[in-house]
């Protein structure tokens, strides 16, 4: 591991664990047994509420995601609960604690009261192996890349379990399809990663980290195909528009969540957003050089600087859903199938010959700049090239109707009107 | 393997394990039967885990609850009877008596083998390790295992094409 | 070896509640899998009788009926109404009325088009971006309307023999506004969603509508001209001195959703074009003719129609001589654009029926009158 240029004394906010670890060790000279553990969860508690639950979903995720939205739309989002509305999360909070939760009769309880808990599990789990600072990952297991991919397996059984037991026709149809897009959408996104792990040689997150440090350049430059095919599978996993037909409003009213009310909804909301902030925290890991900043992490403490990264990528899932209409559940799996696996193929063939080619220059620091600009380019290129062999041809201006002045009988095609 | 917290993690994930295991097998909705297998995957996961095996645990769940359950979760909702009572089946008798000779026929050799223990930390199996036993030592039949699995691939397809879809493609 | 993975086909209810079925309407549909095979439409739940209600009442006191039948385009069917009992009694209407009836029936068709194509988007999943917009639009007509008739959306405005208030003053600025503010828009709707790849591979080939089923289930309006025939009864058929102006239809080229998307796109333009000329050339002089309290028009029937929104809308009323029509039929165009709807759907997956029930654009107040 490369020294990070981070130091070791506790009042350095840059590495928030060092702080940490000196008040839980001057505790436990003070206090009796084990209580010191006591200390520590509350601790950990109190600093992730504050640094990252506070200003990460609630205020970013539910609040900044209604008012975006809304702006885009030409209207105004929530500004009334608290100054600029700040307090509608918590106020939609306690709305849905205190309604009550119908399930109907002939469902099947169990289940659907263990959905929404499993639903939670990744955005919960998913933020014990991102590093957020130097020293501030919860679990630096070797392997986080796969846990992230283990991890994102659980929503799909949550909601198909949630479609099962709500004994719902509705249900039923959403459940079937959010199952068949997951699983369509996860091959895509292994490679992608994939192509990620074999640029970089490791599967951990730190390491990523530490390679994007070592070599100055993000992972974005050198996989930008990688990048775009994982935020296309990870929209899909997490039901977002434009591929959000698991809870397609305008179609089956709200599919696998349609006999769900009151704070199991609740759950299954907040953690849409609670994911596509891990997930977006993830890919700010992986794509986006992690914590560091091209060496301003030595100034800026370095957890910002991912806070500031993660919400960045999170506008862009905003963005996307605020302006694109949905795709068909058959033409998301044909392009999932068709085109996202073949590219991520590709990918992954262009990233490990280059790989080779820098082993063999023993890792010299010029030449992943060439691979960067090389990769852009043959990325644009392999798009435009795979979408017109699978026999699309984009719209060049828009399709305008043709215009008569007599009123007469059928004009066909081809014909002057 | 010492330490509380292992010995400890170790009975935890082998009552929860054994209690799904069960699970599947006792209980009378189909449903509820997969749910339980979802749980008895994890908790294999869970015991890599403490073997240091970390890879392998993380495959555990990605192909298994990620993949495999899915497949079965799949199954359960196509097959037209899937909310029959999960008990009712005439082949109660033979299965027991299956049951009994395999259960023989592993505490024999559960009791004949000579395990060998080993102190201190198992050695765990890194990712480039395997990586690199897969694609030099055992490359073939990982390349076999390719191939099957691509042939299972195209077979389901073919197996699943409405009778449209067969005739567009004879004439083209 | 194929047939042997069946999966049994199931009923399902596209609404009555839903969002996207435009108002209380229900589609029984026999879906396989994904794919429909069967698609029953269940009517009648907005039935309010108003046909037999008209005939208690004089021809004048009809009138705000007809503007709850299709509350979308209220304008528009008082003027059908008032051309089919002017027919009947043959009352004439002074140029100044036809004028500004003309303007009323244009704008109206903006308003209505705005929220047909809004709401359109919205059935694709757009996400309500495209609804808010174009109701921003709609809201500046619909300011309009409220400063000339008093109301939004019900707005009583068309009288026999003309129209019931004169122009007021800050009329004509508000028009020129629109007529300023709006071309932008209508370029902005192109720029998101014509040439938007999604929204083209959610519309096009999806309901297509040959023409001669179009012909066939005597289908009228933008879906009529979606499959390339060119018919306006405002050019067929011209009412309200229309004969003087010039614009032009816009016609499709294969019928399907994308086609009549980008029709109702194109005749918004062809509205502003008819709003600029009439309000350029609108005539001085009285805005109505007087005709009695209880107007008895001779004994017969007349049958008026105009090019609504949403197709050929018609009045068919029979006078015996007595102060309330005897008989007072309305032939929506919703109702009978319905009738193609199941050979569009069949073969498609629920979610196409959801956009070509978003393209034929219907109103269930004048489906169920």
């Amino acid at each position: 591991m490369t020294p990070f240029l981070v130091s070791d004394k506790w009042y350095d906010i840059r590495d928030l664990g060092n702080l940490s670890r000196a008040l839980l060790d001057a505790a436990d000279k003070v206090l009796p047994g084990g209580v010191v553990y006591v200390l520590a969860a509350l601790i950990g508690f109190v600093a992730s509420f504050l640094l990252f639950v506070l200003p990460s979903q609630l205020i970013i995720g539910v609040y900044g995601e209604r008012r975006i939205i809304g702006r885009m739309q030409s209207r105004l989002g929530p500004n009334r609960v608290g100054p600029f509305g700040l307090l509608q999360p918590i106020a939609d909070a306690i709305k849905l604690i205190q309604k009550e939760a119908l399930t109907p009769a002939q469902a099947d309880r169990v289940v659907m009261y263990i959905a929404p808990i499993i639903f939670v599990m990744p955005a919960v789990l998913l933020w014990a192996v991102i590093p957020f600072g130097e020293n501030m990952v919860i679990a630096d297991i070797p392997v986080s890349l796969m846990y992230f991919l283990a991890v994102s397996a659980l929503p799909v059984i949550a909601t198909f379990m949630a479609g099962w037991s709500s004994n719902n026709k509705y249900s039923l149809f959403g459940a079937m399809r959010i199952v068949s897009m997951a699983i369509s959408y996860e091959s895509p996104l292994v490679l992608a990663l994939l192509g990620a792990v074999v640029m970089s040689g490791t599967i951990s997150l730190s390491g990523m980290v530490a390679w994007a440090d070592q070599y100055t350049i993000w992972m974005v430059f050198v996989q930008p195909l990688a990048l775009v095919i994982y935020f296309i599978c990870v929209s899909a996993e997490l039901n977002r528009t434009p591929v959000d037909i698991a809870e397609a409003e305008s179609e089956i009213v709200a599919g696998y969540l349609t006999e769900y009310s009151g704070m199991k909804w609740g759950l299954f909301y907040g953690m849409d957003i609670g994911y596509a902030l891990a997930a977006s925290g993830f890919a700010a890991t992986v794509f986006l050089g992690g914590w560091t900043l091209f060496g301003l992490e030595k100034w800026v403490p370095g957890w910002m600087i991912f806070i500031g990264k993660t919400h960045l990528f999170y506008f862009l899932f905003i963005w996307t859903r605020g302006t694109l209409p949905r795709l068909r559940a058959d033409q998301l799996m044909a392009f999932a199938w068709k085109f996202l696996l073949p590219l991520g193929v590709f990918n992954l063939l262009i990233v490990s010959t280059e790989r080779m080619l820098w082993a063999e220059q023993d890792y010299a620091k010029g030449l992943i700049y060439v691979f960067a600009l090389v990769n852009i380019v043959l990325s644009v290129g392999l798009v435009y090239a795979w979408a017109r062999f699978n026999g699309y041809r984009p719209e060049r201006s828009p399709t305008r109707p043709r215009l008569v002045k007599q009123a007469g009988g059928y004009i066909p095609v081809g014909e002057r009107p | 393997m010492d330490g509380f917290g292992v010995s400890l993690a170790f009975w935890v994930l082998a009552a929860i394990t054994l209690v799904a295991a069960a699970g599947v097998m006792v209980s009378r909705n189909l449903l509820h039967a997969v749910l339980f297998l979802i749980l008895t995957f994890v908790g294999v996961a869970g015991f890599f885990v403490l073997l240091s095996a970390d890879f392998i645990a993380m495959a555990q769940v990605i192909i298994y609850v990620g993949a495999i359950a899915v497949l079965v979760l799949f199954a359960v909702l196509l097959t037209p009877r899937a909310s029959r009572d999960n008990g009712e089946t005439r082949w109660a008798l033979p299965g027991m008596l299956l049951a009994v000779c395999l259960a023989a026929i592993f505490l024999f050799v559960i009791h004949d083998t000579a395990w060998k223990t080993r102190d201190g930390v198992p050695q765990g199996l890194s990712a480039s390790d395997l990586g690199t036993a897969l694609l030099t030592t055992w490359v073939v039949p990982f390349e076999i295992a390719s191939v099957l699995l691509t042939a299972a691939l195209v077979g389901a397809i073919m197996l699943t094409r409405s009778p449209e879809e067969e005739a567009e493609d004879a004439l083209a | 070896m194929t047939g042997i993975i069946k999966s049994e086909p199931f009923v399902i209810n596209i609404g009555p509640q839903h969002p996207s079925t435009h108002g209380v309407f229900r589609i029984k549909a026999t879906v396989d899998g994904e794919k429909v095979i069967d698609a029953e439409m269940v009517m009648g739940y907005l039935h309010r009788s108003m046909e037999k209600l008209a005939e208690e009442r004089t021809y004048t006191q009809n009138i705000p009926f007809t503007d709850r039948t299709d509350y979308l385009s209220s304008m528009s069917n008082n003027l059908g109404y008032c051309l089919a009992v002017e027919k009947l009694a043959g009352i004439e209407v002074p140029p100044r009325g036809n004028a500004i009836r003309v303007i009323m029936a244009e704008l109206q068709r903006l308003a209505s088009h705005c929220m047909a194509v809004g709401a359109f988007a919205n059935d694709t999943g757009a996400w309500q971006t495209p609804v808010m917009w174009a109701f921003r639009e709609r809201e500046k007509i619909l300011d309009i309307f409220e400063v000339t008739s008093g109301a939004r959306l019900t707005c009583n405005y068309m009288r026999i023999g003309g129209v019931a208030f004169d122009l007021r003053p800050e009329f004509e600025p508000m028009v020129r506004r629109i007529l300023r503010d709006f071309p932008p828009f209508i370029d902005e709707m192109e720029g998101l969603l014509s040439e938007n790849e999604i929204f083209i591979a959610r519309t096009r080939g999806i309901g297509v509508l040959t023409p001669e089923m179009a012909i066939n289930s005597s289908l009228s309006g933008p879906m009529l001209r979606g499959s390339g025939i060119a018919w306006d009864i405002r050019k067929a058929d011209p009412y309200c001195g229309y004969e003087q102006y010039d614009f032009d239809i816009p016609i499709g080229y294969n019928g399907d959703s994308y086609d009549r998307f980008i029709v109702r796109l194109e005749e918004m333009r062809q509205s502003l074009k008819i709003i600029e000329q009439a309000l350029d050339g609108l005539p001085g002089g009285p805005f109505r003719t007087e005709v009695p309290l209880a107007l008895r028009p001779p004994k017969g029937e007349a049958y008026a129609r105009i090019e609504s929104p949403r197709g050929e809308l018609g009045y068919y009323l029979v006078s015996d001589e007595g102060p309330s029509p005897y008989r007072f039929h309305i032939r929506p165009p919703s109702f009978i654009n319905l009738s193609a709807l199941k050979e569009m759907t069949v073969g498609g997956t629920v979610a196409d029926a959801i956009v070509v029930l978003g393209s034929i654009d219907i109103v269930v107040g004048e489906i169920d009158r």
